[in-house]
């Protein structure tokens, strides 16, 4: 198996153990460390584990297990706590519609705050080390930078920084820079070193960065050899960071919307 | 008289285009660019191209389906960063051969209005002659290399000038001269030391006392190196005509300006202005304009102005 889905497939069993860790935790601290008789345990681990595959898909409809995203930030902590919350809701609905009775409803908010610290951390710690494992030699995701532009370069350091592991091998530059390599990553050449390039660096994603003109022709290249093609907006002129990629009519569009307009 | 054709560029400011195949070898009104300066030539005259060792097997393939012979001469390189240099080929090429004939000079990628006859005529024996293209315009001579000539008489050149910002004529050198057999140990010598200068020997017989000759014409003259000069000179061959090679088909379609489409390709339901369509495409329902589509290209319901496209592109409008 592939490095990368090896780590999705360890990083869900990981967190499903979590998950259910957490309200074991969660009873034994509402209930002291015993099997109380009142509230049977076995009964509450079913419902847990009942529960956990559930809350696993609210964790990926928010696409949550990517590993090329940092955890490391609100967007994400905000994504954990939703799913946390509808998580516990539906344990505690499953539990009443199979046992028809309620139980303490501050185990609730504990096995809420114990899953969301834990796995929090278990996050942030597990994708740092999904990192440095697709990171390291052979790159799991090679990736080839077209443009050796300011926004290339601060792309390719960010990425280097990050240890992301979109991991730039190889640049190629349209234009025929005269610089050898950005940050240490070798400039191949033009595009006429396209197809070569790929081939030896088996790269696996393609980040355009400059030659707009060139756009349809390095879609035709990723489509025709299933690579991943992804495009900074600074290609369309966008550089100061305020686009966003919505939909509009199911179509997927970038918006711009400066400051002060509606949206 | 020996005919030497360059060929070895990669030119990289027509890739996609020039991917697969050099750039000599790009339809131009139905033939390769390089076809048209072949077929001008006096039958008489051997011929031979100099290409890289990337696109030998399109110009082998190519010379096998012409009505002449053609030898081809591969310089062993496959990127830009191992190219031995255009003066370098000529010169490896002459010692290899023991070439002692006068040597007609072209450049694969220029497209030359004028008659070659008049041309040839115009050279005296033992003095290089080079041809050069009368811009009549100070501001666009300005972007190429100007042959500035001698005031007492028009056909002698006094010397060149690269790029100049103040012009001091509107005469461009081309890709076509005359080296005679006279010269041959000067360009020699003076290739070991500048394999790629290849307009800088012209200036090299200035420097050691040989005259120059200049050939002027105002006829057409394309040097083909960018999307924008190979679409000029497509629709100056073309005109407003369209041109369709055997097999091809176009039902139900408006085609506008100069359009040429190559061998086996179907164009449906689809608006097409000033475009170039190469083999094995198929093209439905599309509004396309200043476009080249290189070949088995896939498009429907798309609306594309001024693109290149790779061959094997395929674009559908879901």
């Amino acid at each position: 198996m592939a490095r990368h889905r090896l780590l999705i497939v360890l990083w869900l069993c990981s967190d499903a153990l979590l998950f259910i860790v957490s309200f074991i935790l969660a009873y034994f601290v509402r209930v002291g460390w015993i099997f109380s008789t009142n509230f049977p345990f076995a009964a509450f681990l079913a419902v847990v584990i009942g529960t956990t595959p559930l809350w696993l898909l609210i964790l990926m409809f928010q696409r949550t297990f990517r590993l090329t995203d940092t955890q490391a930030d609100t967007k994400h902590f905000l994504s954990l706590l939703w799913s946390n919350i509808v998580g516990v809701a539906l344990f505690a609905l499953a539990y009443f519609f199979v046992y028809d009775l309620f139980f303490s409803r501050l185990l609730l908010v504990e096995a809420f705050l114990f899953s969301t610290v834990i796995l929090w951390f278990w996050h942030m710690f597990f994708t740092a080390l999904a990192r440095r494992s697709l990171w390291r030699d052979p790159p799991a995701f090679p990736t080839l930078i077209i443009g050796a532009t300011r926004e290339a370069a601060k792309l390719i350091e960010t990425l280097q920084r990050k240890k992301n592991p979109l991991r730039p091998v190889a640049i190629l530059d349209g234009r025929g820079t005269t610089l050898k390599a950005l940050h240490g990553v070798p400039i191949i050449g033009k595009l006429d070193k396209l197809e070569e390039t790929l081939d030896r660096h088996h790269i696996s994603h393609l980040i355009q960065c400059s030659d707009i003109e060139q756009s349809l022709n390095l879609l035709s290249v990723c489509r025709n050899r299933s690579l991943t093609y992804l495009l900074l907006p600074s290609v369309l002129g966008i550089v100061e960071r305020d686009e966003q990629v919505e939909s509009l009519e199911n179509v997927a569009v970038m918006v711009v919307r400066p400051q002060g307009l509606p949206t | 008289m020996q005919t030497f054709i360059l060929a070895g560029g990669f030119a990289t400011r027509l890739w996609p285009l020039t991917e697969k195949r050099a750039k000599p070898l790009l339809p131009l009104a139905g033939r390769p660019i390089v076809e048209h300066l072949i077929t001008a030539l006096p039958t008489e005259f051997p011929v031979t191209i100099s290409t890289n060792a990337a696109f030998a097997q399109g110009f082998q393939s190519w010379i096998a389906q012409l009505q002449r012979p053609v030898s081809l001469v591969v310089e062993e390189s496959k990127s830009d960063r191992q190219k031995t240099g255009a003066l370098g080929a000529l010169a490896e090429w002459i010692t290899k051969e023991q070439i002692t004939e006068d040597i007609l000079l072209l450049t694969g990628d220029n497209y030359l209005g004028f008659s070659m006859k008049d041309f040839l005529s115009a050279y005296r024996t033992g003095i290089p002659l080079l041809a050069a293209h009368d811009l009549k315009n100070l501001s666009k001579a300005s972007l190429f290399g100007t042959v500035i000539t001698d005031p007492a008489d028009a056909a002698l050149v006094k010397g060149f000038e690269e790029k100049p910002i103040n012009p001091q004529t509107t005469l461009v050198s081309t890709g076509c001269s005359v080296i005679p057999k006279e010269t041959i140990p000067v360009l020699l010598q003076f290739a070991a030391s500048h394999p790629d200068n290849i307009g800088g020997i012209f200036e090299e017989f200035l420097r050691k006392g040989i005259p120059v000759r200049c050939f002027t014409f105002t006829e057409p003259w394309l040097d083909i190196g960018s999307f924008d000069s190979y679409l000029a000179a497509h629709r100056l061959l073309v005109g407003e005509k369209t041109l369709v090679a055997d097999g091809s088909h176009v039902i139900d379609s408006v085609c506008q300006g100069s359009v040429a489409i190559g061998k086996g390709s179907r164009i449906e339901k689809s608006e097409i202005s000033d475009c170039i369509i190469f083999d094995d495409c198929e093209i439905t329902d599309c509004n396309l304009s200043d476009c080249v589509i290189d070949n088995h290209c896939r498009l429907t319901g798309v609306d594309l102005t001024g693109k290149m496209l790779r061959e094997g592109t395929v674009l559908r409008l879901t």
